[in-house]
């Protein structure tokens, strides 16, 4: 993995900060990976299998983008998966008939189909300024606040759900959003809504003050202070994005199979900080960049799907995940280290 | 056991550092069983030649003898077990543990990887309650006074057998009833064949408990004498100040305009009852020893402390938050420039604009030509020696970094600039190219707050001088050629303003 960097290219790199060399770096890697995958899995190559990569990852991408801004300012957020079951099935419950069967499980509040999902976004909301509360005022360690709160969310989603799912007396638009596709493609408007939000999230990284900000505060989050910078506020606003971030989420992911699980997304949030770190990210704070996490993404895409075409078992998927994250960051490391001298 | 046997005997010690030579020759004795004072200016060497006494750092050249034998500890626990114990500002004991815990923390009994109640516990309480009755063995350390928790730290240096104890200014942060015990005890540690090396920045002090004192200055050995053949306090600060040239000051020639900063009352944990005008285009300094004050002071104006009193500044009462007092005008060069001011692992370009981020940016973005443009200018303004805007801050040289910082609070527009220690650490040229920046701006009719332990740089740009003692504005001077920088080091090392 480490082999495609010759150090005679690397005179060429020297100019670049060290954010852009490791996403290159980065780049790199997927490339090799992307290659080899080619050469060992049947029909790995076809246009069809490389936007199912894309396609299939586009929920833990979206959760990445407010994941990898905290991690940028030096916080977790934990409660990402959560918040993404919560807001599913709140939307679902709230948007059931009325008293219209037996089954307490298919019955909702009957509420119109848009205040639905703006109710269960409020929801989200909701937990994204519980983490703003008491990571941003309270000065709580956001680890343990947003593991807090991942449990309340998913907590929800079971009390709502009696710990399995709702899917009954739905009307067909709930169905709509998750269910449409980019005409003339088999590439559901999800996958553009995600790709549509790391471009911004990405000029908003860049450009912006704001982006700045989020810069300064993992850079030296006294220094920001000292400087003027609002930090309880900025973080305050990064955890209601994140958090609102996964509520869409969650409203695609329940659109898409017309039904709210209790235990959708699981595990998502790890999946969702992983991409971020394979993209070079750092959890020191004040490092990192959206473009990296989307690169991480699909790092893990070819390796998990190229695993499952060789015929391994999926039941290898964690341990696979998980020995590609250790490579990943020591070739990160051994990359930086070399640059430096 | 008599007086005149030496304990220990420093020879030609000599400590440099890259830019300056901190400890230069240094020779004197210290004799068994006295308490002998270690005094000087901040800078002069003092605490520098106690890091290599305790093993923190390695000497670079010279020899030093304990009890007659050759001595070149590695580590404070190497230095601890031949018998030079340290009570340091930061006590270095436990919270969560009972004062018997603390006392053997490091060599418990075991047997078989579990704790044994052994006579060790009983011998060591038995030297704390010599020492100190009061304290029972089985009280939470975290429920004792600051004096208290100092108490049980030199108890457990004399339980240990320790030949010497270093007191770094054991005072500077307990109170006056505790202070008249902590002095019963260092006394009562002579009969305990126990050398005590105490320092203080309170002279008093040095009269009312010393044997001997050595006094240095500028990194040199002065004197050591006997504390008995010193006639009075100004004997001992001429020691301490020598007869320094210092750069010549120029008074302004034109009266001072209005006031642009009023602070009124002000007082918090640490500061009493301040209050003090600055006026536009004025450099005022503020002197005092470690602990006096300054950091505290220039922290409650901007906004991170909090505080009771009022602040004025241009005629409106300011705002107790750093990003108003800088909407307001004000802003800081913060103390420790690397954990406050800087962002080390961004690059000049990403440190110089951030405290004015509206200036380079047109509805939320940033223009990034602008952005690059105003560093430059900023690196030819203060001459920052880097290649591009785009290396790293860390990368830089101390100077250079000030300079970065600078350029932050340059670039915030302020019309109010509070530099706390603003050379710390930086060599020569940077310091004097960085007095002629403070210079030129009061010019430009900015006014300047200096916020500094050394005196020679207050009273080389300011003026007018505050003197601080103890969190309480002792005096203000007009700076001119009257000034008499003995008066200066009585005043803030606690002696009465007259």
């Amino acid at each position: 993995m480490t082999a495609d960097m010759p150090p005679a290219r690397k005179t060429a790199f020297a100019g670049m900060s060290n954010e852009s060399f490791l996403t290159f770096f980065m780049i790199g890697v997927l490339v090799v990976l992307f290659a080899v995958a080619c050469l060992f899995v049947p029909n790995f190559y076809l246009l069809q299998n490389i936007i199912n990569l894309f396609a299939n990852y586009w929920f833990v991408i979206i959760l990445g983008i407010g994941v990898t801004f905290l991690l940028i300012t030096g916080n977790f957020d934990m409660s990402v998966g959560g918040v993404v079951a919560m807001t599913g099935v709140l939307a679902v419950y709230f948007c059931q008939g009325y008293q219209v069967s037996q089954n307490a499980l298919a019955n909702g509040l009957g509420i119109p189909y848009g205040a639905a999902v703006a109710l269960a976004l409020a929801g989200a909301l909701g937990i994204g300024a519980l983490n703003a509360f008491f990571i941003a005022r309270l000065k709580v360690p956001s680890i343990i606040v947003t593991l807090g709160t991942m449990m309340i969310a998913r907590g929800i989603a079971q009390v709502v759900t009696r710990g399995a799912q709702r899917n009954t007396s739905l009307p067909d638009v709930f169905g709509v959003v998750g269910n449409t596709f980019i005409p003339g493609t088999s590439i559901k408007v999800a996958v553009l809504i995600m790709i549509v939000l790391v471009v911004v999230a990405f000029i908003v990284e860049k450009k912006t003050v704001a982006g700045r900000r989020t810069y300064l505060i993992g850079a030296n989050a006294l220094a920001a202070r000292l400087s003027g910078i609002k930090v309880g506020r900025h973080l305050a606003l990064l955890y209601m994005v994140s958090a609102l971030l996964a509520g869409i989420t969650g409203i695609l992911l329940a659109s898409e199979f017309k039904a709210g699980l209790s235990g959708r997304a699981a595990g998502y949030e790890f999946d969702a900080l992983v991409i971020a770190l394979l993209g070079g990210v750092s959890i020191a704070g004040g490092f990192g960049s959206v473009l990296g996490m989307f690169v991480g993404a699909i790092i893990l895409a070819v390796v998990t799907s190229s695993a499952t075409g060789l015929l391994l078992s999926p039941d290898w998927q964690f341990t696979l995940k998980g020995i590609v994250t250790f490579i990943a960051i020591l070739a990160q490391r051994l990359a930086l280290d070399k640059r430096k001298g | 056991m008599s007086q005149t046997v030496n304990v220990l005997e420093i020879r030609d010690l000599v400590k440099d550092f890259p830019s300056v030579r901190a400890v230069n020759n240094v020779s004197f004795d210290i004799k068994r069983n006295t308490v002998h004072c270690l005094v000087g200016e901040n800078g002069a060497g003092k605490s520098t030649l106690i890091k290599v006494l305790t093993g923190a750092m390695p000497r670079s050249a010279g020899r030093i003898l304990l009890n007659g034998e050759e001595y070149t500890p590695h580590s404070p626990k190497e230095a601890k077990q031949k018998g030079i114990s340290t009570l340091f500002q930061e006590l270095n004991v436990v919270d969560q543990l009972t004062v018997a815990e603390n006392l053997t923390l490091g060599m418990e009994d075991t047997r078989f990887g579990f704790l044994r109640k052994t006579g060790k516990i009983a011998k060591m309480v038995d030297v704390m309650n010599s020492l100190e009755p009061s304290i029972h063995p089985r009280m939470l350390v975290s429920s004792l006074s600051v004096a208290r928790k100092q108490i049980v730290e030199i108890a457990k240096a004399v339980a240990t057998e320790s030949d010497i104890i270093i007191m770094d200014e054991p005072t500077a942060a307990i109170s006056e009833g505790e202070i008249a015990r902590l002095f019963k005890i260092v006394k009562a540690l002579r009969e305990k064949n126990v050398t005590v090396i105490y320092i203080s920045h309170r002279l008093d002090e040095i009269f009312e408990l010393g044997d001997y004192v050595t006094v240095m200055r500028d990194g040199r050995h002065i004197d050591t004498k006997p504390v008995s053949e010193i006639r009075d306090r100004s004997e001992l600060i001429r020691m301490m100040i020598g007869k320094t040239v210092f750069e010549q000051y120029t008074p302004k020639q034109e009266a001072c305009k209005d006031p642009i900063l009023q602070v009124r009352n002000l007082s918090n944990h640490k500061l009493h009852d301040i209050s003090f005008d600055v006026h536009e285009g004025e450099i005022v300094g503020f002197y005092g020893l470690v602990g006096a004050g300054k950091t505290e002071l220039a922290r409650a104006i901007y906004g991170v402390d909090e505080y009771e009193g009022q602040i004025t500044f241009k005629d409106r009462r300011l705002a107790a938050s750093p990003d108003k007092a800088i909407k307001a005008g004000i802003a800081l060069v913060p103390e420790e420039r690397r954990s406050q001011g800087l962002f080390t692992i961004l690059t000049i370009r990403g440190n110089v604009p951030v405290m004015n981020m509206k200036k380079i940016s047109r509805s939320g973005f940033v223009r990034a030509s602008e952005e690059r443009a105003v560093t430059q200018q900023y690196i030819d303004k203060l001459r920052i020696a880097t290649s591009s805007t785009e290396k790293e801050a860390s990368k830089l040289s101390g100077g250079n970094q000030q300079k970065v910082v600078f350029s932050k609070c340059l670039f915030a527009d302020a019309d109010l600039l509070m530099l706390d220690e603003p050379t710390r650490g930086i060599d020569v040229g940077a310091k004097s190219e960085i007095y002629g920046i403070v210079r030129r701006l009061s010019e430009e009719g900015k006014s300047i707050m200096i916020f500094s332990s050394e005196l020679h740089e207050i009273m080389n740009i300011c003026d007018t001088i505050f003197l601080l003692f103890d969190g309480r504005l002792k005096a203000t001077l007009r700076n001119g050629c009257d000034i008499d920088n003995e008066k200066i080091l009585h005043i803030v090392t606690g002696g009465e303003a007259t």
